[in-house]
Parts: C-alpha cells; sequence; structure tokens
C-alpha cells in the first residue's frame, strides 16, 4: 500500500473525528449543564507539565487531540525499540514473531 | 504510599503512579503472552480506583494506541495484510469507534455511563471466562486422540463433511459481493464484513478494548482468512481504530495524557516479556488460570457495582483488591516461568 494511501486514510479519519467526534460535545440541556468540550480545568493548584497540559486543554482541544495522539504514537516507537535493547541486553531473544498456518 | 501519589490535571483526581505502571505492565504482560491485547483489564481496573468510566476508556483508549505500535513492530511489521480488506475494517472500525464513543457521550450526561459500562463489562469478562473453560475443560478433550473403540465406532460411520462457518456466510448473498483474492476469498457480502469490523469498532469506542480478542476469530472462523493475514489485517485495524479512539476521545477531553504515559511504560515493557515468554513457556494450563482470572476481574467489578448501588466502601476495596491481585498473580506466574526457562537454556549452553 502506497504512502498516499495511508495518507488519505488518515485524512479520512480526521476528518470523520472533525465532523462527528463533537457532534454532541457541544449540546447541553438548554446550553447550561457543563458538556464534554466547555468543561475547563481548573489551575488554580497547577505547575508545570500539569499547567502546560490543562491550558492546552483548556485552550484548544482539537491541539490537545492532536498533541495526545501523536504522544503516544511516538513514545509507543520509542518503548518499542527500547525494550528491544533492554531484553537482548539480559540475553532474552527478541526476534519478531512469524505467523504460519 | 503517599509519595507515589501524582495529580491528573485531565481526570481530576490524584493517583497512585505505582499502581498506573503495574497496571500497564501486567496487561502488557497477559496480552503479549496471550495474544489478545488484555485492555479490557485497564477500564474495569481504573474505575474502580477512581476514574470516571469516560476518562477510563478515553484513557485505555489512548494506551491502546501507544501499545499497538509496540504490538506491530514485533508482528513482522504488518507483512501480511490484505489491504482491500484492511481499508474497508478501517472505515468500518472508525464508524463503529466513533458510535460507541458518542453513546458513552449521551450516556454520561444522562448519569449512567457508569453503570451500564460495568454491567456489559460483567458480561464480557464473565462470557470469556466461561468460554476459556469451556474450551478446556470440554472442547480440548475431544480434539485430542480418540481411544481404540471410538476409532472402530468412527471408522464404521460415513464421514460427514464439514461445512465452514465461514462458507455458509459466503452463501449469503447480499449485493453488493466483494472479493479478497489477497486472503483467497472469492465472493463475501459487504455487509457481512462491513458489520463485523463496526461491531468490533463499537465495542472498542464503548468499552475501551482494542476489540482483537473478537476480530482476529471473526476473520479466521466468518471471513475465512488465513491466520497469517488476519493478525496482520487485525493489528491494521487496531492501529487506526486506536489511533481514532485516541484521538476522538482526547477531542471530547476524556484522555487522561499523563496516565496514558505511565501506563504506556508499564505496557510496553510488559509485552516485550509476554512476547518473549510465548517463546519460553509451554503447556496449556497456563490459559486455565487466565480464565480463572478473567473469571475474578468480572467478579470485581460485580463487587465495584454492587459498591456503586450500596456506597459501603470495604466492597470498592474489596473489588480493587481482586482485579489487582488477580493481574500480579498471573504476571508473576508467567514472569517467574520465563526467567526459570532462560536461566535454564543459560546453563544447558555452557
Amino acid at each position: 500500500m502506497s504512502t498516499k494511501k495511508i495518507l488519505a486514510l488518515l485524512l479520512f479519519c480526521f476528518l470523520f473525528a472533525c465532523a462527528y467526534g463533537n457532534a454532541y460535545a457541544g449540546e447541553g440541556a438548554g446550553g447550561k449543564q457543563e458538556t464534554a468540550i466547555s468543561k475547563k480545568i481548573d489551575t488554580k493548584n497547577l505547575s508545570g507539565v500539569n499547567l502546560l497540559i490543562a491550558d492546552l486543554y483548556n485552550n484548544d482541544r482539537m491541539l490537545y487531540a492532536v498533541v495526545v495522539t501523536l504522544v503516544m504514537a511516538v513514545l509507543g516507537s520509542i518503548m518499542a525499540f527500547g525494550t528491544d535493547l533492554v531484553l537482548k541486553h539480559f540475553g532474552m531473544s527478541v526476534s519478531k514473531i512469524s505467523h504460519s498456518e | 504510599m503517599n509519595i507515589f501519589n501524582i495529580t491528573l490535571p485531565v481526570a481530576g483526581i490524584e493517583f497512585n503512579v505505582l499502581l498506573l505502571i503495574v497496571i500497564g505492565f501486567c496487561v502488557g504482560v497477559l496480552g503479549g503472552f496471550f495474544g489478545v491485547g488484555g485492555a479490557w483489564i485497564v477500564t474495569p481496573a481504573l474505575n474502580i480506583f477512581g476514574f470516571q468510566m469516560s476518562y477510563a476508556i478515553g484513557t485505555d483508549l489512548a494506551h491502546i494506541f501507544g501499545k499497538s505500535i509496540v504490538a506491530t513492530k514485533k508482528h513482522s511489521k504488518m507483512g501480511n495484510v490484505d489491504w482491500k480488506l484492511g481499508l474497508i475494517s478501517i472505515v468500518a472500525s472508525v464508524i463503529g469507534v466513533e458510535s460507541g464513543s458518542q453513546i458513552i457521550m449521551i450516556l454520561e450526561r444522562t448519569g449512567n455511563v457508569g453503570s451500564i459500562v460495568r454491567w456489559s463489562y460483567i458480561v464480557l469478562l464473565l462470557s470469556l471466562s466461561i468460554f476459556m473453560m469451556y474450551d478446556y475443560f470440554i472442547l480440548r478433550p475431544s480434539k485430542s486422540e480418540p481411544s481404540e473403540s471410538e476409532t472402530k465406532k468412527q471408522s464404521k460411520k460415513p464421514r460427514k463433511k464439514k461445512v465452514l462457518l465461514s462458507q455458509r456466510l459466503y452463501k449469503i448473498k447480499i449485493s453488493p459481493m466483494v472479493s479478497f483474492p489477497t486472503s483467497g476469498i472469492e465472493s463475501v457480502s459487504l455487509w457481512i464484513v462491513l458489520f463485523i469490523f463496526f461491531f468490533t469498532g463499537f465495542l472498542s469506542g464503548f468499552m475501551g478494548v482494542g476489540g482483537g480478542f473478537i476480530r482476529m476469530p471473526a476473520l479466521v472462523y466468518l471471513i475465512g482468512c488465513p491466520t497469517a493475514i488476519a493478525v496482520g489485517t487485525d493489528l491494521m485495524s487496531v492501529l487506526f481504530s486506536g489511533a481514532y479512539g485516541c484521538f476522538t476521545y482526547a477531542l471530547k477531553g476524556r484522555v487522561e495524557i499523563i496516565a496514558a504515559i505511565y501506563m504506556l511504560l508499564g505496557a510496553s515493557i510488559g509485552a516485550q516479556l509476554g512476547v518473549t515468554a510465548v517463546k519460553y513457556i509451554r503447556g496449556y494450563g497456563i490459559r486455565l488460570l487466565f480464565a480463572i482470572m478473567i473469571a475474578f476481574a468480572g467478579i470485581a467489578v460485580v463487587i465495584e457495582q454492587v459498591y456503586k448501588m450500596t456506597n459501603i466502601p470495604v466492597y470498592s476495596t474489596i473489588a480493587g483488591v481482586l482485579v489487582i491481585g488477580a493481574s500480579i498473580l498471573m504476571t508473576l506466574i508467567i514472569c517467574t516461568k520465563l526467567f526459570k526457562s532462560v536461566k535454564r537454556e543459560k546453563s544447558l549452553s555452557m
């Protein structure tokens, strides 16, 4: 599968989430009830990374969603390689799994 | 243990960081060893230990996405993917995930989300446990070598030709019909394929599970995919639906990123150990222990539900001890067996 097709799939997922991800988020009971998108974190007692995350969460939910997804993807990749190296160091076989019928 | 407590700003609670790593590690080992994601322990565990249900589901999905990258690397880089089937799987799964997550948000607004998802987990975990025990005690002995008298009886009877479930489904001709040449499938109704992937996507969005424990058997037995292609296609599906689940729940503000990172850290190490253990540990008996562990997890959710109804704190404590105790015990058994096997192998090679 070409990179173009993968990018097209990712674009589909992204657009679908933008279109429907917030379908109910903006609607409360008469607009008064706190809903998913309107929820804000109280930043009074926060500092450092927590404050950074809370600010991102409060100010730009779309950017928060993109950052969360990218962070998990990057950390997943780093940890996949990192743990391989550590286990190899302890003498364990970490070769890939092959599947057969 | 308060020194290990951290503030989780999005979920708005204090949580023990060691507990997060341990939950991730246990799920990683169990998922890596038994081949099913194991994420269905995370949502109930997080909920029992204080997460609101929607945050537990969103955070679980975020950690599943990170973990699916580790799994993809481990399983030959998705080398065996039926891309046509994969494309359909992604579209249907994504719609399923979104439907599940929207229902969660509606239930959250009506105030029923915790109770309904807990009951869903009770049904899922106990059914899975009963099925695994049935497989261990009933199906497996019958699959083993028949006795001499049975062999004689069988040889006298005319052999009935077995019709596979997938072949029966091929006979359902609801247009449009599609073919999957890579998987060797000549013609199957698109609706059947869409339904399977939509259903697993829905489960993913509704319960925060990867869905592999349903999608994999469905690909093999219902659609008729060869196992190797089913694994590759399932991995691709988990990767995309996991990414979508992570994104859409974060967009709804229901992913606690710090908790997801700590769990991913534990899960990555655990998954590598679990997958490595498969090569060293033999024997079917450990599957029975796993079935018992799932039953304990199901019972823990029942007890948590009792706590929510009665508000007696001791029930919540028992539920927490049960779910984490069963997971730790099972993980310890696998790790001990793994390290003993590695040690034995090393001493033999010397």
